[in-house]
């Protein structure tokens, strides 16, 4: 279990933990060239702001930052994904897990408090993945002795040649880089099988795929490992390869005054039009299984529609008109159009299309209706 | 840091061991970008072609017709490895100079792309939803990223020509 876990998890070193009055005392401190941060925020906005922030605000030609976070269960997608494809949007809407889009590239993932996230920073100059990751292994090797761990040429972590128990991400901007990856400490494992699957049928799409691989957390196989013990090894072994000497220190991402702006950055990882309006664009085309109980009776037809950033664009319904008239599938599909992808909103433009049609079609056009919202995800 | 040191480093080092573009071959790609129909020999009146011109951020531009037609360079193309996606912007977005227009999504990481000039998105490379590679095989022609109109021409006339952007590159790689 995750008993083992604490409310925050800010590693102290000895001595006093400095109170930091401004964004240029915790960066600009002349006496160290790298720095070690832990977040100490679980939302996974607040955090993926945390590195926008310091990507966009920090000199890093002089510096290196190792960040330290872990997230309340989230799913995070990459840069150019599609959230439908690659997450059940309906399972996390009861499981109340939300979605994040980051703006690395790579693949999905599920983060919950078991899983460490590294957050590499660097000048364009010095971004080197392998080092980083070979921060991390040899960390585990130092730890635990006994632990198979290899980065592969994916830059994975592969723990007995088998397991992923680490993905790597990266972004490039104007003047610097960072380079993320996740370490699986002690997630559940059973919410990645219920999460991570599409959300509807019949999606065709280019976006970025992700590559699904077996996982294991290192508790799986060195049980003993507790998890401010994985922290300490990681801190002391990125300090020791990158030639640094200050201790870690702990960040608040809700702190305007520490990270101005970083409001807005957030709100912006949360909106709408950035997690599903990024999305490339992409069709759906499937079949849809019609019924009538008075009398019983089925019948199958055909949904295609595009959708462009993460809108509508074009929709096709194609009912055989015996089931049910043209002019009533063709006004649904004409109901659809730029609303947003989404069962809530296709039930609300629906519903007035519902309420002008009485007589004995009703039942057949909101049994169409339903199958059409349940096609949406 | 040590040159060594530099030269381990993936991505934006840009690895000295593959052989870039000739600039003879540069200019048989501008040749190339330049050719609405038959050929005809490359001309430097203002309304036809101009030579490619360079930023810092590894983007070029060749102006034809008072369009600007938008890619990235060798170097760039071999330091970003496979591209694996190219997220552009809308026909019509009206972009400023150095601002983040889209991203390439490749093997090393996603590399936003800067706007090399102000002015409005004309038409973007629908073949590269496809066929993304294209970019690295060819990214002075069939790999071009987006058209735009030119706002302001004396933008142009700031960035780096051919040599310039030559010798920029060594002095990175120093």
């Amino acid at each position: 279990m995750l008993s083992h876990l604490r409310g925050t998890f800010c590693v102290l070193s000895a001595g006093v933990q400095r109170a930091w009055s401004s964004s240029s005392c915790l960066f600009m401190d002349p006496s160290s060239p790298g720095l070690v941060l832990q977040s100490q925020s679980t939302d996974v906005f607040q955090n993926l702001a945390l590195e926008d922030w310091i990507d966009a605000h920090v000199d890093l030609q002089q510096r290196s930052i190792l960040l330290l976070w872990r997230n309340r269960p989230a799913v995070v997608i990459g840069r150019h994904q599609n959230p439908w494809a690659e997450c059940s949007l309906p399972a996390m809407r009861s499981a109340q897990v939300p979605v994040a889009r980051r703006r690395s590239g790579g693949g999905t993932v599920y983060h919950d408090l078991g899983n460490l996230n590294l957050t590499f920073f660097a000048s364009k100059k010095a971004y080197d993945r392998r080092r980083n990751l070979k921060v991390v292994t040899d960390a585990l090797r130092r730890v635990r002795p006994q632990l198979d761990v290899q980065a592969t040429d994916r830059l994975d972590i592969l723990l007995n040649g088998q397991y992923k128990i680490s993905g790597t991400a990266s972004r490039l901007s104007r003047k610097s880089s960072y380079h993320h990856c996740t370490l699986l400490h002690s997630a559940d494992r059973s919410a990645i099988a219920t999460l991570l699957r599409p959300s509807c049928p019949g999606i065709r799409s280019n976006a970025t795929p992700s590559v699904p691989s077996p996982v294991a957390n290192l508790t799986d196989h060195a049980p003993s490992l507790q998890w401010e013990e994985l922290l300490e090894a990681v801190v002391q072994q990125y300090s020791s390869e990158f030639g640094l000497t200050s201790a870690s220190r702990c960040v608040d991402p809700a702190d305007e005054v520490l990270f101005p702006g970083i409001g807005s950055m957030e709100a912006e990882l949360c909106s709408w039009e950035w997690t599903f309006g990024k999305t490339p664009k992409f069709r759906v085309e499937t079949q849809l299984e019609l019924r009538d109980e008075q009398p019983v009776a089925r019948c199958s037809a055909e949904l295609q529609l595009e959708v462009k950033n993460g809108l509508v664009e074009t929709c096709r319904v194609e009912v055989p008109a015996a089931w049910l008239p043209e002019r009533l599938s063709a006004s649904l599909a004409q109901a659809l159009l730029g609303e947003r992808f989404c069962p809530h909103r296709a039930a609300a433009a629906l519903s007035t299309l519902l309420r002008c049609e009485s007589g004995p079609l009703h039942g057949r056009l909101r049994n169409l209706c339903d199958v059409l919202v349940a096609a949406m995800g | 840091m040590a040159m060594r040191a530099a030269l381990r480093c993936l991505s934006v080092n840009f690895s000295p061991r593959l052989p870039q573009l000739s600039s003879a071959a540069q200019v048989s790609a501008t040749r190339l970008l330049c050719r609405s129909g038959a050929p005809r020999t490359l001309s430097t009146t203002s309304d036809q072609c101009t030579a490619l011109k360079f930023t810092k951020k590894h983007e070029w531009v060749l102006v034809e017709s008072g369009i600007g037609t938008v890619g990235i360079s060798n170097y760039a193309q071999e330091a970003l490895g496979d591209v694996v996606y190219c997220g552009l912007p809308e026909v019509g977005q009206k972009l400023e100079q150095l601002e983040e227009f889209g991203a390439l999504e490749s093997v090393k990481a996603a590399s936003e792309l800067y706007s090399p000039l102000t002015g409005e998105v004309t038409a973007i490379n629908t073949e590269l939803a496809e066929n993304p590679g294209l970019v690295n095989k060819s990214c002075y022609a069939d790999g071009w990223l987006i058209k735009m109109t030119i706002e302001k021409p004396e933008e142009l006339d700031k960035l780096m020509d051919q040599p310039a952007y030559d010798k920029f590159i060594k002095s990175l790689e120093e």
